[in-house]
C-alpha cells in the first residue's frame, strides 16, 4: 500500500473508534479489552484508565478525564499537534533528550504512585 | 537517499519518503550544509542538533507515548527510552548512532502496536464468541 492508502486507513480505523468510544463507556461495556497487567496482577498501569479518560472528553467532562487519568489527558494535546505535523508534512520535532527522560521518568513515578 | 521536500532519511529502493509521503523518484544525494524546508523553525524548535542531514532523524516520541498510555506499557517504554537516546545522539554530532537508536525507537513502537491490536482483536473475538454462545443458549 502506498503511504496516503495507509494514512486513510489510519484515520478511518481512528474515527472508527473514537465513535466506539464516544458511543460505549469504558467503565461499564465490556465491548474493550482490559489492561493485561491489571488483569493478571491487580496494578494499574500508566496507560490504565486512559480509554475511560477518553470516553469523558469526548463527552466533555474534563475533570472526570483528568481523574481517570491526567498523563493522558495532558498527552493529548502534544500528540494531536504532533499528529497534524505528519499529516501537513513535516517533519517530527526532536525534543531535548532531558525532557524525554523526564518524561519518562514522570511516567514510571505516575506508575508508582498510583499503586500506593 | 535523503527526501528532497523534507529531508529525512530513505531506503534507497524506497518510492515515498517515509516521513511526508513524498514520491522518491530520483537518486537525490544529502542535502548539503543548509538543509531546504523550514530551516527557521526547525532552527527554534531544536536548537541543539549540528546542521546538516542529521537534523531530521526523528525519535518516534509521540508514537512511543502513544503506545505507553493508551495501549501497552513495556514496549513502549522501551521505545521512549531510545527516543531519548536519539536525542542524544544528535546533540553529540552522533549521526550514525541516532540514526540506529531512531531505528529501534519505530520498532518498538511497531511492536507495542502490534501487541496492542493482537490483544484488542483477541478480545472483540472473544466477546462476539460469547455473545454467538449465550445467543444459542437462549433458544
Amino acid at each position: 500500500m502506498t503511504d496516503r492508502r495507509w494514512q486513510a486507513a489510519a484515520g478511518a480505523a481512528f474515527v472508527l473508534l473514537a465513535v466506539l468510544v464516544y458511543l460505549y463507556n469504558p467503565a461499564t461495556s465490556r465491548l474493550f479489552p482490559p489492561c493485561p497487567l491489571r488483569a493478571l496482577t491487580g496494578l494499574s498501569c500508566p496507560g490504565c484508565g486512559s480509554l475511560r479518560a477518553l470516553h469523558q472528553l469526548l463527552h466533555g467532562h474534563l475533570r472526570a478525564g483528568f481523574q481517570l487519568n491526567p498523563l493522558a489527558v495532558i498527552a493529548l494535546p502534544y500528540l494531536g499537534w504532533e499528529a497534524a505535523r505528519a499529516l501537513a508534512g513535516q517533519p517530527p520535532r526532536v525534543l531535548r533528550a532531558r525532557t524525554i527522560w523526564l518524561l519518562l521518568l514522570g511516567i514510571l513515578a505516575f506508575w508508582l504512585l498510583r499503586n500506593l | 537517499m535523503y527526501c528532497p521536500k523534507c529531508g529525512s532519511p530513505n531506503d534507497d529502493q524506497s518510492k515515498h519518503c517515509v516521513q511526508c509521503g513524498e514520491a522518491l523518484t530520483r537518486v537525490v544525494p544529502p542535502p548539503p550544509q543548509a538543509p531546504a524546508p523550514g530551516p527557521a523553525a526547525d532552527a527554534q524548535l531544536a536548537p541543539l542538533n549540528p546542521p546538516g542531514p542529521g537534523k531530521n532523524v526523528p525519535t518516534y516520541l509521540a508514537p512511543a507515548i502513544l503506545a505507553t498510555l493508551f495501549c501497552c506499557l513495556p514496549p513502549g517504554v522501551v521505545a521512549i527510552v531510545f527516543a531519548a537516546q536519539v536525542s542524544s545522539k544528535l546533540t553529540m554530532g552522533d549521526h550514525a548512532g541516532a540514526l540506529a537508536a531512531s531505528r529501534q525507537a519505530k520498532i518498538w513502537s511497531w511492536v507495542a502496536f502490534g501487541l496492542g491490536l493482537a490483544h484488542g482483536l483477541f478480545w472483540v473475538v472473544m466477546f462476539a464468541l460469547g455473545m454467538g454462545l449465550s445467543m444459542l443458549n437462549v433458544r
